[in-house]
């Protein structure tokens, strides 16, 4: 056993110092304890008796980014691939069985990983691990053409509904294509083009199973209403004698280098969409995941863009009334992330006169520092916001997990808040300084059809 | 991030009991006196997983009641403790939503809940803004079909200030006109985006069509470009004075307080707020039958989209109609889960689709059934048969003994899942409120929906899901479209609609 076991006192402790001027905040925890199986999986429990609920998260590190060449889509794909069946639960059965008992799943993939949750009342907890150590211990070697061809038509048509239909949508396709170049294992979009899905065989989808599902290369999470010894003990039945390989390496990010971004230019495209209001992206690379400076850009994001009273708002919506909308946020990645700014402009207001408005607000973030009345306003914003993302068993898994996958411990929430709480005022002016170059971005634009220039 | 399915999009249900048998590895039964010695046959390997678990019923979970209680000022109190965490979660409810629009004023009820926040008490827009984001609170009007709100969410240790931040939007909105002046610009511009997108515009013309645009339910929540340009302040601020006044307002409050904490909270931050003499204004009732119970298929073009946006509706049950709940339950077979009849037949079956749905919307005095999927193009016409023919079977021949489990367990998790967290409880019985339901209502339905039998799902998946004289709606490229659905057996002919649900000659 790894990790170490907090009292349980409610679901987390938390009592947030939230007021101006108050003194600093107490601890925050997620109860929680790690254990190791023999064949390397992670296992975390984290009670909560308040609900008769039972959440179950199992995280692959494996993601987009690890995809081979001509194989863009694939770990989504695959990751659909993941409910077609075994020969004990045959297609379909997962998601049967599951709802016939009261619960329910779903899972998503990132760049960076492959995320799977299950939901329930506390009753049907060994059913989601009976399940979940089926498909890891048997999927790969019992797929087919057939049901990799089912899933094959679902996820580009999942790809032609979040996107190609979807007014702007097609952004999340085009800018991580501008914004790394080629090569950078953050180049492509997560869901792949229609050609690489197209082109998936088989093979491909044995192979990526024998080389990524591997119990060594998993956590997985239970949180809710269960008795942890009870538990631990099932998780060993099923789990610990499926066989592994070792943790695969991590191809990580070959050739480019960490801490610098890898743009020397501005990048400019126009993509032309099925859209009324034409709209401005600018988007740079940023530290990664809980790296200096990562921080205080999401702090950053919420002072250009959290809310009426933020920077971009009253300045482009409020006072110039040049602008429908604006957004700003930091993504964070495991190998880098990228700070995004959008802004929607009225009809008839020229692009240029939008950009030249958002450049500078941005200048005004490189060169001084914000308010102190700013500094307190968003970092109460970001600290409640993290406290009621805490609230349900389901998220609390998925972040439980995410700790463990981004920082090699679930027991990170305190030291996590606390990088929000210890940002200065020019802490955040000296990342923009560093990171939003105006010399080195990319700017995307998208018009209305007929409209580009 | 990308997912396997998209939640609101879905909608699924089940397959059947013989398919859910299953196959476990067995091992072979001992042969029976052997004729002759034979070498042992190795003993076949033990599975390490064991057969399927079984799965005991869930727990039983009656939804907690809210403590009900009055203010001075005759506001109604429906107050929900919770004191695991130190957050507590407010809902403003009042009655009249979208449904209570003067006709032609379409967005009326919306635009006001909208106005609140835009300056209030002694603060301006930004002014507020920065207020409530100095708390770490989260505060949001905004208005319904049937009712209009204003929800908060604060970390108990701010709760005091942001109650008089709250009572402010509530009770002093200022309905500036310069803030008015951006508030309907910004509002136009939306309104002219909706027009782009596939499922709003859906949903916009099957409402219209269904209800009739001129009926309470018949207008989007908020309006469209024609009326909203007919909207001014001066509306604005009657249509506030008559329907927002405390002995219309039920405050929910869900979490870390108490009954004290609360009552003095309130009768120091709400007690200037006054009733006018007036009786509230009464609540609008729609035609007596929905204008577009009649099977009708519209078509709005959307020239070059890979997708079509298929809708298909019909008339539902009302909320307070027992039926409502029943309904509900059934649904989830229908198209209100993964495993249900439209997303396996649609999605799993034939990849039509990311994802294949159905729902039940009861409103106060009307409900709408509504079925919906976005499909590759080429499979439009297929995808609108099977839909229909789902619903038929559905609806003609009952739910199977699986169904009626499925649709049991669901329900159940459901319940618990929805008092989960604080703000989405604080919602649930906000809106309960509005509508004029008892505070015990989320345990009673609970209960009647748990208990519903075959015969009770049955009877209400006949009378509600039959598609005889249901809408469809479909928003995609009218050229490669029209040939298709003509292809469907059944379908009248089209009648093509614009993106704000207007009836226009075929391009």
């Amino acid at each position: 056993m790894l990790g170490k076991r907090f009292a349980l006192q409610g679901v987390l402790v938390a009592a947030l110092g939230l007021v101006t001027g108050t003194a600093a905040a107490d601890g925050i925890s997620i109860p929680h304890a790690v254990h190791k199986l023999k064949n390397g999986m992670t296992v975390i429990l984290s009670e909560d008796h308040s609900l008769p609920l039972v959440a179950v998260n199992v995280s692959y590190n494996v993601g987009s980014r690890f995809e081979a060449p001509k194989r863009t889509g694939f770990a989504h794909l695959f990751e659909h691939l993941m409910f077609m069946g075994t020969k004990r639960a045959p297609t379909g059965a997962f998601d049967q069985w599951m709802e016939s008992t009261g619960g329910s799943n779903n899972a998503w993939t990132s760049e960076d990983r492959t995320d799977y949750f299950d939901v329930g009342p506390k009753t049907i907890l060994p059913l989601l691990l009976w399940l979940e150590a089926d498909r890891l211990r048997d999927l790969g070697p019992l797929m087919t053409k057939k049901k990799v061809d089912a899933q094959r038509e679902v996820v580009r048509n999942e790809r032609r509904q979040t996107g190609e239909n979807t007014p702007y949508g097609k952004v999340e396709f085009r800018l991580p294509e501008l914004l790394y170049p080629e090569g950078h294992p953050y180049h492509h979009p997560v869901i792949g083009s229609h050609e690489d899905l197209e082109a998936a065989t088989v093979e491909d989808v044995k192979e990526f199973f024998a080389t990524w599902y591997d119990p060594a290369n998993a956590s997985l999470v239970v949180a809710g209403d269960f008795g942890p010894a009870e538990t631990l003990d099932r998780i060993k039945t099923y789990f610990e004698s499926i066989p592994s390989r070792g943790a695969p390496k991590d191809p990580k990010s070959p050739g480019f280098p960490e801490g610098a971004s890898s743009l020397k230019t501005v990048v400019r495209e126009t993509l032309e969409d099925e859209v009324e209001l034409p709209k401005v992206i600018m988007a740079w690379q940023t530290p990664k995941h809980f790296a200096p400076g990562d921080g205080e850009l999401d702090l950053l994001g919420n002072v250009l863009a959290g809310g009426k009273a933020s920077r971009l708002y009253k300045a482009l919506v409020y006072e110039q009334k040049i602008a429908q909308s604006v957004e700003a946020v930091q993504q964070s990645g495991t190998l880098g992330s990228r700070f995004v700014v959008g802004v929607l402009a009225r009809p008839g207001v020229p692009l240029e006169r939008i950009e030249k408005a958002i450049d500078a607000e941005l200048q005004r973030a490189r060169t001084k520092p914000v308010s102190a009345e700013e500094l307190t306003r968003v970092k109460n914003v970001v600290e409640t916001d993290f406290v009621a993302r805490l609230e349900g068993v389901q998220q609390r898994a998925s972040i439980l997990n995410m700790y463990q996958a981004e920082v090699g411990t679930p027991d990170y929430a305190e030291r996590d808040l606390e990088r929000y709480r210890k940002a200065t005022a020019d802490g955040i002016r000296a990342v923009a300084e560093q990171w939003l170059r105006p010399d080195a971005r990319v700017i995307l634009r998208v018009v209305p059809k007929g409209k580009k220039p | 991030m990308t997912f396997k399915y998209v939640k609101h999009a879905l909608l699924l249900a089940t397959v059947l009991a013989a398919a859910c048998g299953g196959e476990t590895v067995e091992t072979k039964p001992p042969a029976v006196a052997p004729p002759k010695p034979v070498p042992a046959a190795p003993a076949a390997e033990a599975d390490p997983l064991g057969p399927r678990p079984n799965v005991d019923p869930p727990p039983p979970f009656t939804p907690p009641a809210p403590a009900v209680f009055r203010t001075a000022n005759g506001m109604t109190v429906w107050l929900l403790e919770r004191h695991a965490l130190p957050m507590v979660a407010i809902d403003v409810a009042l009655p009249i939503g979208s449904a209570s629009d003067p006709a032609g004023e379409g967005g009326l009820a919306w635009a006001t809940a909208n106005m609140l926040d835009e300056g209030a008490g002694s603060r301006g827009a930004l002014e507020l803004a920065r207020a409530v984001d100095q708390l770490g609170a989260s505060l949001s009007a905004t208005a319904g079909t049937d009712r209009s709100g204003v929800s908060l969410f604060v970390l108990k240790r701010n709760l005091a200030p942001a109650f008089d931040l709250l009572a402010d939007v509530v009770t002093r909105p200022r309905f500036d006109a310069t803030e008015w002046k951006r508030v309907h610009e910004l509002w136009t511009n939306d309104l002219k985006s909706r027009t782009r997108d596939p499922r709003a515009v859906a949903s916009v013309v099957a409402s219209a069509a269904l209800h009739g645009a001129d009926q309470p339910y018949g207008h989007p929540v908020s309006g469209t470009l024609a009326s909203a340009a007919k909207i001014d302040l001066a509306r604005v601020k009657r249509f506030y004075q008559a329907n927002w006044r405390p002995d219309q307002a039920t405050i929910v409050a869900v979490g870390d307080v108490t009954r004290a904490e609360l009552t003095a909270a309130l009768d120091k931050a709400f007690a200037g707020w006054k009733a006018p003499a007036a009786a509230p204004a009464a609540k609008a009732a729609p035609a007596a039958e929905p204008k577009g119970a009649r099977s009708r298929l519209i078509v709005v073009d959307r020239a070059d989209a890979p997708q079509s946006q298929i809708t298909i509706v019909r008339p539902g049950p009302t909320v307070s109609e027992p039926d409502a709940v029943l309904a509900d339950r059934a649904n989830i077979a229908l198209g209100g889960s993964f495993t249900s009849r439209l997303n396996l037949d649609l999605r799993e079956e034939h990849g039509w689709t990311y994802g294949a749905g159905s729902r039940v919307s009861a409103m106060r005095q009307a409900g709408t059934i509504g079925l919906s999927s976005a499909v590759h193009t080429e499979n439009t016409g297929d995808a609108v048969k099977a839909m229909l023919n789902d619903a038929e079977v559905y609806a003609t021949k009952g739910l199977t003994p699986a169904e009626v489990d499925l649709t049991r367990m669901m329900a159940r998790v459901d319940v618990v899942q929805a008092y989960e967290h604080v703000s989405s409880t604080a919602t649930l019985l906000g809106n309960d409120a509005a509508l004029g339901l008892p505070a015990t209502y989320e345990a009673e339905a609970a209960l009647r929906r748990d208990s519903a039998t075959k015969a009770d799902l049955d009877r209400v998946a006949q009378r509600y899901f039959h598609p005889k004289d249901a809408i469809v709606v479909i928003v995609g490229p009218q050229a490669k479209v029209l040939p298709q659905l003509a292809q469907v057996e059944g379908l009248p002919k089209p009648e093509f609609f614009d993106a704000e649900g207007n009836p226009r000659a075929a391009k």
